[in-house]
């Protein structure tokens, strides 16, 4: 082996153990899911042991266990469609028209992501007991749609800024309706900020505890909710369940960073930073 | 929505169609606003004014009182320090300064050194381990580290007690090391995404000019300030602040840890309203904490905007 090829596999050697070492925690866990509780609990912990499929098995026999995995994939689909659909539009009439007061609502929009999660929940509670609107998909939805917004509007104004105004011009001239510029000539144009906004909401929402606490309930919750609530049994932690439905739940945010890795970036920065990594 | 359909004859039918199309542009801006505003006005503004309202009302779900107007008592009370919210807020700011720093530092040096690694075999897998800490569920990342922490059990304590032999530490319940437990989880998770605005910056500077400088021969310093940070600063900027906010709002992972505790070693100004809300019931007392939150985002808020238009108008 030549000198430069070593150092090569070196280099990429060192970059393999960096990402291994932000892994191992959740490799750890992965590991846990596949013990018994006393295997879990065992001092020194066992990396050598025989997998069982019992917490899994256990897992499927829990009860709501189907209700609160239907929640969480309910509210973060719905509600991030919903979230993505209105943006667009208000996306595109920021970046064509530029209709007075565009600035301070964009300002606006960013400032309720940029408030601790208590504060926003706090009036909305209020509210949502008031009318009686706890604890009902509906509602929650158009919460969680809410504030899916200011993320989408920004990532997709920045996307729509960067379509020319010639394609809309061009679409009109030749007798197309708005309509059909907005949905068929310029919205086929944007289609990763549509993705980067529709996987970077919907990890928010199928991540979110606080407001499916809060206002949420019974018959709303989702795994987040059960992972928080469910903790203890038997007079301990629950750490079999703990390991094993986080396993489960942490695969669909993987797929979606390993599949829409280049828009990573787009999604992670409100679309302020474009590009690959 | 204007009615312009079938294909235009002529020229100037085509050009009337379009005043057409203009004339109503009021109304196509209107129906293309009104989704988001209804959403924006009942979920967001009629709150915040709900907010704002009760600010200066003494309220408590638990009483059964109705809200009593008390003026400016919730804002006086802030000042003078009720609650200790006061070591709150510099609780948060350290968490934010040495918890931003820490990540900083740590995802500038790991992105020079993912940097020039696109021909990696596996590079893909690799990146998104080392960003799944992101994605994963902070509450259920929460839980776990404090298995990890547990003095009797915790895989960390066994690998410490190897390596130094040292006696089991419960580092979730001592004063001592509890706020710094609690920054390394934090550190753990956010680390990747400034490695990723890292790799952005360095991402952003053009090929030619590093050739330009090797063949210049510039020494490293030079082509570190002269090149690099040149082209890098606004990302690398805008990471920072996007981690500052976020880390000021840092409240899904600690409820799982140490729910504040020990003491209020680890209570952060999000935690503090959380329990004032949610737990107490003092919903006047809260919101008007909540104002003095909304204050500081806003002009976090306005900080960013400042520097996305520096670097629109500097066109990096």
């Amino acid at each position: 082996m030549n000198g430069r090829g070593f150092r090569q596999h070196l280099y990429y050697a060192a970059l393999w153990l960096v990402a291994l070492f932000f892994f191992a925690p959740v490799a750890w866990i992965v590991l846990s899911s596949f013990k018994t509780r006393e295997q879990i609990l065992a001092v020194p912990p066992k990396l050598i042991f025989v997998p069982t499929l019992a917490n899994y098995t256990d897992l499927l026999s829990r009860q709501g266990l189907l209700l609160q995995v239907f929640n969480s994939i309910f509210l973060s689909v719905v509600a991030v469609c919903v979230a993505v659909v209105v943006s667009f539009l208000a996306a595109f009439c920021f970046s064509r028209f530029k209709p007075k007061g565009t600035d301070f609502l964009m300002f606006l929009l960013l400032s309720i992501r940029m408030l601790p999660g208590p504060a926003v929940i706090l009036p909305v509670y209020l509210m949502y007991a008031g009318f009686g609107w706890k604890d009902n998909h509906f509602w929650l939805v158009m919460f969680y749609a809410m504030f899916s917004i200011p993320f989408s509007v920004w990532i997709l104004k920045g996307f729509l800024d960067g379509v020319s105004v010639r394609f809309d011009e061009t679409g009109l001239v030749n007798g197309g309706s708005w309509f059909h510029v907005i949905f068929r000539v310029v919205m086929p144009q944007v289609k990763p900020g549509l993705i980067a906004a529709f996987i970077f909401n919907m990890i928010f929402v199928w991540n979110e505890f606080l407001f499916n606490f809060i206002i949420g309930g019974v018959s709303t919750q989702n795994i987040p909710y059960a992972l928080a609530v469910g903790t203890y049994s038997d007079g301990g932690v629950n750490w079999t369940f703990i390991a094993s439905m986080t396993t489960i739940y942490v695969i669909p945010p993987i797929l979606f960073i390993y599949f829409f890795q280049k828009y990573l970036l787009v999604g992670m920065t409100f679309g302020t930073v474009r590009g690959e990594v | 929505m204007t009615a312009v359909s079938g294909s235009p004859r002529s020229s100037r039918l085509r050009r009337t169609r379009v005043a057409q199309a203009l004339d109503n542009r009021g109304t196509l801006i209107a129906t293309l606003l009104v989704p988001v505003l209804i959403f924006f006005v009942l979920f967001n503004t009629i709150p915040t004014l709900w907010l704002l309202g009760l600010s200066f009302y003494n309220y408590s779900l638990t009483s059964g009182s109705p809200p009593s107007f008390v003026g400016f008592r919730n804002f006086i009370q802030i000042f003078n320090n009720r609650n200790n919210i006061w070591a709150d807020l510099s609780r948060t700011f350290t968490f934010v300064v040495f918890g931003v720093g820490i990540q900083t530092v740590l995802g500038l040096a790991l992105g020079f050194l993912f940097w020039g690694s696109k021909e990696m075999p596996g590079r893909r897998v690799a990146l998104t381990m080392l960003f799944t800490p992101m994605v994963l569920t902070p509450v259920a990342t929460g839980t776990f580290f404090r298995f990890i922490y547990d003095p009797d059990f915790g895989v960390l304590n066994v690998i410490l007690h190897g390596l130094f032999s040292t006696r089991p530490i419960n580092f979730l319940s001592e004063p001592g090391t509890a706020f710094w437990a609690v920054l390394a989880v934090d550190c753990w998770m956010w680390t990747p995404f400034m490695i990723l605005m890292a790799l952005a910056a360095l991402g952003s500077v053009p090929k030619a000019e590093l050739e330009a400088a090797e063949v210049d021969r510039l020494p490293w310093r030079k082509r570190l300030t002269l090149v690099i940070w040149h082209h890098g600063k606004f990302i690398l900027m805008l990471g920072i602040l996007l981690r500052t906010i976020d880390s000021f709002k840092t409240l899904d992972l600690i409820i799982p840890l140490t729910k504040g505790g020990p003491g209020q070693e680890t209570r952060l100004v999000a935690m503090e309203v959380n329990k004032q809300a949610f737990e107490s019931f003092n919903m006047g007392w809260s919101s008007a904490y909540s104002v003095l939150l909304l204050l500081i985002s806003i002009a976090m808020t306005s900080v960013f905007i400042f520097i996305l238009n520096l670097r629109r108008r500097r066109g990096a």
